[in-house]
C-alpha cells in the first residue's frame, strides 16, 4: 500500500488526457441545465446570423469531460479522499468558444500541490490542475484551471 | 457578421437573473449534462454520512449558471475569461440570484472586468470575475 503523500504527483505531471467531439445535443443539454438563453447555442439560424459557422458551446461546456474521465481514478492518482474533496475555484481562459464538430483534447496537469492549516484546525491540501484544451489542428481553444481542496481527516 | 460587443459603463449594475427553487431534478439534469455522478449530489444518505445536512448541488452547476447568464448578456464570442470561487454549498429548495457589476474598463483594449456573484438570500454561494470585450462609449 502507498500512503497518500507518496502518491502525490510532481508538478508538471500529466494527470489525464481526454478527447471528445463537441456535439449539438450535448451543447443543448448543457445549455438547458445551466439556463443559457442565447439561441446561438441551439439554433442554427441564430448562430449563423450572429456570425458563427458552427453552433458555439456555452462558456463552461468542457465540464462535460466528467463523462470521459474516471473520477475515482484521478482522485486516487492524486492520493485524495473523495469524500473530503471539494472544488475551491475554477477559471477558464478562452481563445474562442468550442463549437459543434470540434474534436477537443484536454491534457490535464498538476501545476501545484500544497498544504495549509484549515480555519477549523487540521491541514488542508490544495491541488491545482490545469487543462489545456486544443482542437484537432492542435490549436488552443481554452485553458481551464481548478483548485481542489481536501479537508483534513 | 459578428455581433458588436455591448456597451458598458464603469460601475454599471448588470441585469440580474433569478433561478430556483433548485430541485433534485435540476441537479440530476446537470449531472446528466456534465457527467458528475458523485453521490453527494443525488444520494441523501451518502451526503448525510459525509457530514452534510443533505444533498448539495455541484459547484459547477451554479458556476455554469453564472457563466451562461454573463454570456447571454455580453455574448459568448466576447467572453475572454471567467473564474469562480465557491463560497458555500447550494441546497435543494434554495433560490439563487445572479448579479454583478462593471468593476473597471480598459478603454485602450476595450475590455471590461465584471465582478459577479450568486446569492441565496444574503448568503454568497459563489463569486466570479469575467473579462469581456465591449464597445467603449465616447
Amino acid at each position: 500500500m502507498t500512503s497518500p503523500t507518496a502518491r502525490q504527483l510532481p508538478a508538471g505531471s500529466v494527470l489525464d488526457v481526454v478527447s471528445f467531439e463537441v456535439e449539438a445535443g450535448k451543447i443543448r443539454e448543457f445549455a438547458t441545465a445551466t439556463h443559457a438563453l442565447d439561441p446561438v447555442h441551439t439554433d442554427t439560424e441564430a448562430s449563423t446570423a450572429a456570425g458563427f459557422t458552427k453552433l458555439p458551446a456555452t462558456p463552461t461546456h468542457v465540464v462535460v469531460a466528467g463523462h470521459h474521465r474516471n473520477q475515482q481514478q484521478f482522485v486516487r492518482d492524486l492520493g485524495l479522499a473523495i469524500e473530503r474533496v471539494v472544488v475551491g475555484s475554477v477559471e477558464w481562459h478562452y481563445t474562442r468558444p468550442p463549437a459543434v464538430g470540434d474534436r477537443l483534447t484536454g491534457t490535464r496537469r498538476v501545476v501545484d500541490d500544497t498544504t495549509k492549516d484549515g480555519k477549523r484546525g487540521g491541514t488542508m491540501r490544495l491541488v491545482t490542475l490545469e487543462t489545456e484544451w486544443t482542437d484537432s489542428a492542435g490549436d488552443r481553444v481554452l485553458t481551464q484551471r481548478e483548485v481542489l481542496i481536501e479537508r483534513g481527516a | 457578421m459578428t455581433r458588436t460587443p455591448i456597451t458598458l459603463l464603469p460601475g454599471a449594475q448588470l441585469e440580474s437573473r433569478r433561478i430556483g427553487p433548485i430541485t433534485q431534478t435540476d441537479i440530476v439534469r446537470f449531472a446528466g449534462a456534465g457527467g458528475d455522478f458523485n453521490p453527494l449530489h443525488h444520494d441523501p444518505d451518502y451526503a448525510i454520512r459525509a457530514g452534510l445536512p443533505g444533498v448539495i448541488s455541484m459547484g459547477q452547476m451554479q458556476a455554469g449558471m453564472l457563466a451562461a447568464w454573463v454570456s447571454d448578456l455580453v455574448h459568448i464570442e466576447h467572453l475572454i475569461s471567467y473564474s469562480v470561487r465557491f463560497a458555500s454549498p447550494l441546497r435543494i429548495g434554495e433560490t439563487i440570484d445572479l448579479a454583478g457589476q462593471v468593476d473597471s474598463i480598459d478603454a485602450t483594449t476595450a475590455i471590461a472586468t465584471l465582478s459577479l456573484h450568486a446569492k441565496s438570500g444574503d448568503r454568497v454561494v459563489i463569486t466570479g470575475v469575467a473579462r469581456v470585450r465591449i464597445t467603449v462609449s465616447h
